[in-house]
């Protein structure tokens, strides 16, 4: 189900419609399984066939995408979600034709681009709902975000596919076929968005906790740049070698990139930089000077506590002569 | 002895063969200890019995044999062929080896100390025991019974800088606390002859507040020295010890130094005429202790305390006024004394030579350039270390039956029955 698609249409997706998906996935997840009780009794999709209650990473959600399509560039902005009809296989019609009314009256350049669900591939029914919305749109898209946390994927886990008439067994069918695609925005929605994916929770509110997953982020952004300017240094090095045969394109890509450090560069900058440094500098000093104190506070109670001779009068005066 | 192979001879091969690892050395070690009497009563030892020996390679061995030959009353001659003969073997001995008999060792290098401070030549012996201290150390955190002998050895030979390379390692481990003492009280001479009067406070400190039953010749030099060198570095005096002092030393040691305690009382007064009648009164008894080279620089360093007064009430002064203030005898030494202060880095000020005005600035330290990063860098570096060893000590009492014992006693008060206790109710040794 993974050929690549052949319509010469490049897709763009925005990041509000990734966490859109993500948004809704997660709700309908956690009402289904809400931490504190057991598995409540909603009106869930349920996959085909699944029959009895499903765990709750098969919870498949339905939406739609809209966005706007000029010539061959097909641009995805923002998405809203579906009732799906169980019984019927489909989507409450209905519902969708309400929905797309009133994003019509906000966006009045936005159309139905096609709809989205989630799971990890795309399954056999899916081709259902994708054919009735073909009346809507003739080449509906289908984004499936795959919900699974995988630390090790370095992608984004959403694929576009498309619809394409393929002869199979002397048939043609319609098929679903993946389509590349390229995460575009804007400045404003780059903003609110970082600021919604970096949402702590709100019982680990307290400032220590919010600190110390700020600086873990840091960190292991500075470690992932770490280790991939190492990659890329031991890689030139092993060329300098002779090891590897010279590539003059990446030669020339990384030198261009070293044209463009460091982005400022005047006295007053350094002067700043300097400065800012030092007071950091200084308020680790601090901190540890703090750190260290207590550490010595304790060994010296334990101390007492230990090896103190108790005086007659009660307290204990100076430990060990 | 014809016909059958002396036991002198049966040690030789037997160190010959067993040097090589070190399951072999301990055999080795088990053998010397047993031959020791043997060796001793042998008189077939000789100084050329050695030669059969190589001493980087069978190291323990010619310690032992070393130690016997040179344990003896000698006579001068010979006294400093057995010098040379010591100081080669430390050159090139073999430092895991030695470990294994360090007692002998460290008897043998005192014994070459005292000859040669017999011979009058101390400085043979700073390079040799300087290796020697190196070379017994478990580790740089741990004291040695070497360390004050090679301190005093630096001290008699006057190369401080030599004795100094020692004092830079932090020291946190003590098995004698006379060495410790010794060690820290030479040290302080040490960085008070390279004029290094922060380093010099510190150690001084140490022996001062160290813990102690009774009071010690050592803890009463070093607290003259100690109010001494506060004189001339900070300026100021006080009567009480610091409270972490011991009971004894807080009792008992004022009481030996009161012509030290008079110097302080009148230093802190500020009248450079009333200290130095203070000083020629007592002068015998600095005489005595040593002391009068560090007296002259505490009162001249009453002069520059006097100075630094003036920067923190004037803002501009006329070099003449200064020499008033702090009674000097005219203009001329009072620049000369700001001169030296401003080179020091004691205070911070504009000489403008044509009227004679002396102008008093600020601290010009910005704490915006590069070396004080580094600088920054190595003190929260060590501020780190410090803070993993007192967790180790933290630990390690924590594992201490004697606190956990008395930990125990105090919860049996409080605890109900109702959580599960994880200290032992009551811990019976």
């Amino acid at each position: 189900m993974a050929p690549s698609s052949s319509s010469g249409l490049t897709f763009k997706l925005h990041p509000l419609v990734m966490l859109n998906i993500s948004d809704h996935f997660t709700r309908v997840k956690t009402q289904l399984n809400p931490p504190s009780s057991s598995c409540a009794t909603r009106n869930i999709p349920t996959t085909v066939g699944a029959g009895a209650a499903t765990s709750p990473q098969n919870v498949r959600v339905y939406g739609c995408v809209i966005g706007a399509q000029r010539g061959r560039t097909v641009e995805i902005f923002n998405s809203f979600e579906l009732v799906f009809d169980p019984s019927s296989d489909s989507l409450d019609r209905s519902f969708l034709e309400k929905k797309q009314e009133l994003y019509q009256k906000v966006f009045p350049g936005f159309y139905i681009l096609g709809w989205y669900s989630t799971g990890r591939d795309a399954i056999e029914s899916d081709m259902h709902i994708h054919k009735a919305l073909m009346d809507i749109n003739e080449s509906p898209v289908y984004v499936l975000l795959n919900p699974a946390i995988n630390h090790a994927q370095k992608d984004l886990p959403v694929t576009i596919y498309e619809s394409e008439f393929h002869v199979i067994d002397g048939i043609a069918q319609p098929i679903f076929v993946n389509a590349s695609y390229t995460i575009e925005t804007v400045e404003a929605e780059r903003i609110s968005v970082d600021h919604v994916a970096h949402l702590k929770p709100s019982d680990g509110g307290s400032a220590a906790t919010q600190l110390a997953a700020h600086l873990t982020g840091i960190h292991s952004a500075i470690k992932m740049l770490n280790s991939r300017i190492r990659v890329l240094f031991q890689y030139l090095v092993a060329m300098q070698r002779g090891d590897i045969p010279c590539d003059n394109s990446l030669l020339r890509q990384a030198a261009s990139l070293l044209r463009s450090l460091p982005a400022a560069h005047s006295e007053k900058f350094d002067d700043n930089f300097l400065m800012e440094y030092n007071d950091k500098l200084l308020m680790s000093y601090l901190a540890m000077i703090t750190n260290c104190t207590s550490n010595m506070n304790e060994v010296v109670d334990k101390f007492k506590t230990a090896y103190a001779k108790k005086s007659r009068t009660g307290g204990s005066r100076i430990p060990f002569m | 002895m014809i016909g059958g192979t002396s036991p002198m001879e049966t040690v030789i091969t037997s160190i010959q063969a067993l040097s090589a690892s070190s399951g072999d050395l301990s055999a080795l070690h088990r053998i010397l200890k047993g031959a020791e009497e043997t060796i001793r009563t042998d008189s077939d030892l000789q100084l050329s019995t050695l030669d059969q020996l190589d001493p980087s390679k069978h190291s323990l061995g010619y310690l032992y044999l070393l130690d016997v030959l040179t344990c003896g009353p000698v006579s001068k001659e010979k006294a400093s062929d057995s010098v040379l003969l010591i100081s080669r073997f430390i050159a090139s001995c073999d430092a895991e080896q030695i470990r294994l008999g360090s007692d002998k060792f460290v008897s043998l290098c005192k014994r070459f100390k005292d000859r040669v401070l017999e011979l009058n030549d101390p400085l043979r012996g700073v390079a040799p025991l300087l290796t020697a201290v190196r070379k017994v150390q478990v580790s740089t955190k741990r004291l040695t019974a070497l360390h004050p002998d090679c301190l005093q050895l630096c001290l008699q030979s006057k190369c401080y800088k030599a004795g100094f390379s020692i004092l830079s390692d932090d020291i946190l481990e003590v098995d004698q606390p006379r060495d410790f003492y010794l060690y820290c009280y030479y040290g302080g001479m040490i960085c008070i002859g390279q004029k290094k009067f922060q380093k010099a406070l510190e150690l001084l400190y140490n022996v001062v507040t160290a813990p102690m039953h009774t009071v010690n010749a050592i803890a009463l030099e070093a607290y003259k020295k100690y109010i001494l060198v506060t004189l001339i570095h900070s300026g100021q005096f006080s009567i009480s010890l610091p409270k972490c002092a011991s009971t004894s030393a807080q009792r008992n040691l004022k009481t030996w130094c009161t012509p030290y305690t008079e110097v302080g009382n009148c230093y802190n007064e500020g009248k450079i005429s009333e200290l130095e009648a203070v000083v020629v009164a007592h002068s015998s008894d600095f005489e005595k202790d040593n002391n009068l080279g560090l007296v002259k620089q505490a009162v001249s360093s009453l002069y520059k305390r006097n100075i630094l007064r003036l920067t923190q009430k004037y803002l501009t002064l006329s070099l003449q006024d200064i020499a008033n203030m702090v009674q000097l005898a005219n203009a001329k030494e009072a620049e000369m004394h700001v001169l030296q202060m401003i080179q020091d880095g004691q205070i911070h000020a504009l000489i403008n030579q044509k009227d004679g005005m002396v102008r008093f600035l600020e601290d010009p330290e910005q704490y915006k350039t590069s070396e004080m990063i580094e600088v920054m860098d190595s003190v929260i570096q060590r501020t780190i270390r410090l803070s993993k060893n007192l967790i180790a000590m933290d630990e390690s009492l924590s594992c201490d039956p004697l606190y956990l014992g008395k930990v125990g006693r105090e919860r049996q008060r409080y605890d109900f029955g109702e959580d599960f206790d994880t200290v032992p109710q009551k811990f019976s040794m």
